[in-house]
């Protein structure tokens, strides 16, 4: 090379020039098709739902037929169902709204004849004397959220225990 | 469907979002973006070309598999070249590789791994004596460039080869925006001591 008595500047230059010339480097032919045979290629979503009713189809064929009956049912249902109730939306409506009423009505003097027996039969007096006043109390609440607890907890142990999810569709069927 | 043509259109992260709906295409012009840059980056760092082609293809596996993952709020240059520094930092951390050869690997023995390890540069288009010129310099400069720490390497390199900011840079080495500009300042005056060392 010929760049003999350069100063800094020049010499910072002749830096940036090179690095900037430098060439772009391609790695071998194929790299490409190297690369995609190692990639997964994420299915589209109608090919997974095809795959997904491929892999329903080979299921044993109780399965099927179950799976076909139901939707069968479903079908007629609506089908025969939806015009008739399009047909009589008028008096539905009429029939739901008495339903409504009378259920509400029931629930009012349900409610109204409880609260006078609790009153006139003296349970409440009786439940109020054994719940008690001050520190009796104070236990009572916290033996009830003491049990509270456990309960959960014991749930929450009870749905952790290990279930046998590892039993094949085809199986279980 | 979009064609290869309309795909170079494209910004990244629209071709990573028909990436992720299963368009090879997609796939192939991310590569198609990348695969130089990445290369030559790994290539520079660890200065064996059948070994930067296992990084680069390693790289692209991983990044490719791993789309679904991609944030947009990050660029997709970003995150691609810090996982192909990663692999040739590694790389280096394990072998200690500090030699440098324009002709081949340093390990190549016979011809056929001699060519196999050999650089490819692009076509630039230079006539016969401006090619031997830039050959002269662009060897001193690969030869000093070899000479640096990793890091100054990473971060010359993504500045002044690949053209990327700062910013990006600092982004892809997880380093502080001041400490990437003190590297590429090290690294160049690191540079320039070499070749002007070359001259006396």
């Amino acid at each position: 090379m010929t760049h003999k008595h350069l100063d800094d500047s020049e010499l910072d230059a002749l830096v940036l020039r090179a690095l900037s010339s430098l060439p772009s480097l391609s790695p071998s032919r194929g790299f490409q098709d190297r690369v995609m045979a190692g990639v997964i290629l994420p299915r589209p979503r109608a090919v997974a739902l095809l795959q997904r009713a491929g892999a329903w189809v080979i299921q044993p064929r109780r399965a099927v037929v179950l799976a076909t009956a139901y939707a069968l049912c479903v079908l007629v249902t609506v089908a025969l169902g939806g015009p008739w109730v399009a047909a009589h939306v008028g008096v539905l409506g009429g029939a739901a709204s008495w339903v409504a009423g009378r259920v509400g009505a029931w629930l009012d003097a349900a409610t109204l004849a409880a609260a006078t027996w609790v009153v006139r039969s003296g349970v409440g007096e009786s439940l109020r004397a054994v719940a008690g006043t001050g520190p009796r109390l104070w236990a009572e609440v916290a033996a009830l959220s003491l049990g509270y607890a456990a309960g959960g907890y014991g749930l929450h142990v009870l749905l952790k225990a290990p279930r046998r999810t590892d039993v094949s569709v085809a199986r279980s069927l | 469907m979009p064609t290869a043509k309309d795909l170079q259109a494209l910004a990244d992260r629209e071709v990573v979002e028909l990436a992720k709906a299963g368009r090879e295409a997609a796939y192939r012009e991310l590569l198609r973006r990348y695969e130089r840059p990445v290369f030559s980056l790994i290539y520079r760092m660890v200065r064996d070309r059948a070994l930067a082609e296992d990084l680069a293809q390693e790289t692209f596996i991983k990044v490719l598999n791993a789309l679904e993952s991609y944030r947009p709020d990050y660029k997709f240059s970003s995150w691609i070249f810090k996982i192909a520094n990663n692999a040739a930092i590694d790389q280096l951390r394990r072998h200690q590789l500090d030699t440098l050869s324009l002709d081949g690997a340093p390990h190549a023995r016979t011809p056929d791994e001699v060519e196999a390890t050999a650089l490819q540069a692009a076509d630039h288009g230079e006539s016969p004596l401006e090619e031997l010129e830039s050959r002269e310099t662009g060897s001193a400069i690969e030869r000093a460039i070899s000479r640096l720490r990793p890091e100054y390497r990473t971060a010359i390199l993504l500045r002044h080869v690949e053209g990327r900011s700062y910013e990006e840079i600092a982004e892809v080495m997880d380093l502080p925006l001041g400490t990437v500009k003190t590297y590429i300042h090290r690294a160049r005056l690191e540079l320039r001591d070499y070749l002007a060392d070359l001259r006396t």
